[in-house]
């Protein structure tokens, strides 16, 4: 239905800017257009229906704008860019962040941050199903959101959907409000908008005005900006990111009620070093239990781990353990500071422990669905939820401390080949 | 990177295994919303509610459906309310009489299932808390998606209507039955708008099949096989253990959560060589 109201709806906003431009734009191959996204018409101003097809016209555009600049440039361009629409998920960042189950009983503990949207009633549509709640449930958003502002909530009135008059007893409904009209509502598909890209949704006119060129230039400036889940290969919205999350120190908000710790999930290379307090403390304590989580097969009970490891890992990281029956020792506490976390004015970050293992962190792909940490207490009976995971990383070796640390380990094999040809004499 | 990149700020790491085994990552891939109850079922009183079969690490998360009217067709509902208890009553995992007595069946919760994934590398939580990252090993990690086993009674169950009872019984649901079918073949799933044809195809295919298996176990030919319906049986066998479900607002929740981060001030040493990395890749 929404479908038909965006197709008719379409209707006046593209005829403007076929009329326009039409004979460029066929050159060039609307046809494209044709297949964007069924996006309900807005209302547009009359300025943005001029700038949306000019860079598209341009030859020159279709080499790059193709492919980066199609899908937001067509939101753009389609009534997206009729104004600084917010997104459909609505920010959350308040107690509410974690939907309307929790509004009623947050008050004696503090809620984690969360990385899905408020539910927000949706008072404008007052005639559907008497029972629906019009409290969307709270859905995913994107960390931008997370980070950005609380006060897009409601999209202004001057930025909903303009239609014309409906038939009696029937409604019109923004295909992408549907979340708002239930809690069961489906999710809409979300938009890859945010609020760096309005930024230069306001310049670009300035630019169509000079010349199309620029235009274009200002859309690959874009990408950086607005590209957490797009361009996640570009190291320097990578490292903003990065920094924003370690750098911050105090907490943002004063708020006691909001549990400012947020979890993250850190996937490191495979044998997690093995740590242990300085050996005059615990003399006892052969570490081998970190290596027991860093495991293929994840060892469930302890007697599996160390002895079951894939030999060369071990053999190869840990100078010859005597005591076998050490490992045996049930999981001992390992507990303590095992190096710093650096981050450097380029934005890279890195971790460096000790015995000079230096680490690169970055950002790994978010996925768009619940992640939670739980702890799963078997002897208790009991499932606790820690919290969602806000955000993955990924932390590999650095490359040149490694090439570094193989060139010295190069070095010193004649002496173990010596210990080797000793121990076949003998 | 640059040699001449400085360092801007440096924060300690810490690690902890307090919890070790015990800290796990649950994904839920088809879910893009929190977990939690909806208003309507949580005004009526109900809670998430989890379960375990422990050697086979089955976890079930139980998420109250939302039962409201407008969004929720009784009927239907009924009907697969009973498919479910059909369904649990043959894998061997009814729920213990407290929802039996009087109450008609209804599908009343989701279920979400686990379903554990290896894990690459060592996977680690972190949080930052007072200018510290505090690190804490992540043992296990599931995935738990939706369980509707109890289609595939639902499905059964018609079609050895429609062979039993004739035409009568499923009108719409699609051709009348192929005479030479044996009756309590599992029907595949989602056949029932099929044209005729492709139907029969289809349940040819199927009892060949299942035929060949049959042979297989009982010749003993196909060893992953076995192991795959061993390992189905060990799952039915073994019977569900209730948990406690703490959700974060919980102060269980809290406590827990306190018990991730790192107590002591020791700075651990460590033998191990980056190039340890390196060498533990194997095939290199």
């Amino acid at each position: 239905m929404a479908d038909n109201a965006s197709g008719s709806g379409a209707g006046p906003s593209k005829a403007i800017g076929s009329l326009a431009k039409k004979p460029p734009t066929t050159r060039q191959g609307t046809q494209k257009f044709k297949f964007t996204p069924v996006l309900p018409a807005r209302r547009q101003k009359v300025e943005e229906v001029k700038t949306e097809p000019t860079p598209d016209t341009i030859p020159q555009d279709s080499s790059r704008g193709r492919g980066r600049g199609r899908g937001r440039g067509d939101g753009r361009g389609r009534g997206r860019g009729a104004g600084p629409r917010p997104p459909v998920e609505l920010t959350a960042s308040g107690p509410f962040a974690m939907g309307p189950a929790m509004s009623g009983n947050n008050a004696r503990r503090s809620v984690p941050r969360s990385n899905f949207a408020i539910p927000t009633p949706g008072t404008d549509r007052a005639s559907l199903g008497v029972g629906l709640t019009r409290m969307s449930a709270a859905g995913i958003k994107k960390e931008n959101d997370l980070k950005g502002g609380k006060e897009k909530d409601k999209p202004s009135q001057e930025d909903e959907e303009v239609y014309s008059e409906p038939d009696e007893g029937v409604e019109i409904i923004d295909m992408e409000d549907v979340r708002q009209m239930d809690w069961m509502a489906p999710e809409s598909l979300r938009k890859e908008r945010c609020q760096a890209k309005r930024k230069v949704k306001k310049e670009e006119p300035a630019d169509d005005g000079v010349g199309t060129v620029p235009a274009a230039a200002a859309e690959v400036e874009v990408d950086p900006a607005n590209a957490l889940d797009l361009s996640e290969s570009e190291e320097e919205e990578e490292f903003e990111d990065l920094i924003e999350h370690f750098a911050r120190q105090e907490p943002v908000t004063e708020d006691p009620s909001m549990r400012e710790e947020r979890l993250y999930f850190f996937q490191f290379p495979s044998p997690f070093p093995t740590f242990a307090a300085p050996a005059a403390a615990i003399p006892d304590s052969v570490p081998e239990v970190v290596a027991e989580s860093s495991t293929k097969k994840v060892s469930f009970a302890d007697d599996v781990k160390a002895g079951s490891l894939p030999g060369s890992a071990r053999g190869s990281m840990a100078p010859p353990e005597p005591p076998a029956a050490v490992k045996a020792d049930e999981n001992p506490l390992i507990d303590g500071i095992i190096g710093t976390l650096e981050v450097y004015r380029s934005g890279a970050v890195k971790m460096r422990l000790h015995n000079g293992i230096l680490l690169d962190v970055t950002a790994a792909t978010q996925p768009s669905f619940l992640q939670h940490a739980v702890s799963l207490d078997l002897a208790e009976k009991r499932l606790t939820v820690l919290g969602e995971v806000n955000k993955r990383f990924v932390v590999s070796p650095d490359i040149e401390t490694l090439l570094t640390a193989m060139e010295m380990s190069e070095r010193t094999p004649p002496v173990v080949k010596g210990e080797d040809v000793k121990m076949d004499t003998s | 990177m640059d040699i001449d990149d400085e360092v801007v700020s440096r924060i300690p790491i810490r690690f902890s295994n307090a919890l070790s085994p015990k800290i796990q990552i649950h994904q839920f891939p088809l879910l893009t919303r929190p977990l939690q109850v909806p208003p309507s079922a949580a005004a009526s009183g109900k809670r998430i509610t989890a379960r375990l079969k422990p050697t086979v690490q089955r976890l079930e998360i139980h998420i109250p459906a939302d039962t409201r009217a407008e969004v929720w067709n009784t009927d239907r509902g009924r009907e697969l309310g009973a498919a479910r208890i059909d369904d649990d009553r043959e894998k061997n995992q009814e729920s213990k009489g407290k929802e039996r007595e009087g109450q008609e069946p209804r599908l009343s919760e989701v279920r979400m299932r686990s379903e554990q994934i290896q894990q690459k590398g060592a996977h680690m939580l972190g949080i930052v808390r007072d200018g510290q990252l505090h690190l804490h090993p992540i043992s296990e990690t599931h995935q738990l998606r939706p369980t509707l086993t109890y289609l595939d009674i639902l499905s059964r169950k018609s079609k050895r209507s429609r062979v039993g009872g004739g035409s009568d019984s499923d009108s719409d649901d699609g051709p009348p039955p192929d005479p030479d079918e044996p009756a309590p073949t599992p029907a595949p799933k989602k056949e029932k708008k099929a044209s005729g044809e492709a139907r029969e195809v289809q349940v040819t295919a199927r009892k060949s099949e299942d035929k060949g298996g049959l042979q297989q176990i009982q010749n003993g030919t196909s060893a992953a096989r076995r192991e795959m319906l061993i390992a189905i049986r060990s799952e039915e066998d073994e019977s569900w253990q209730d948990l406690e479900f703490h959700d974060v607002t919980t102060v269980e929740s809290e406590t827990t959560f306190e018990g991730i981060f790192s107590q002591s001030d020791d700075i651990l040493e460590t033998e191990t060589d980056v190039t340890a990395f390196l060498k533990d890749i194997s095939g290199l």
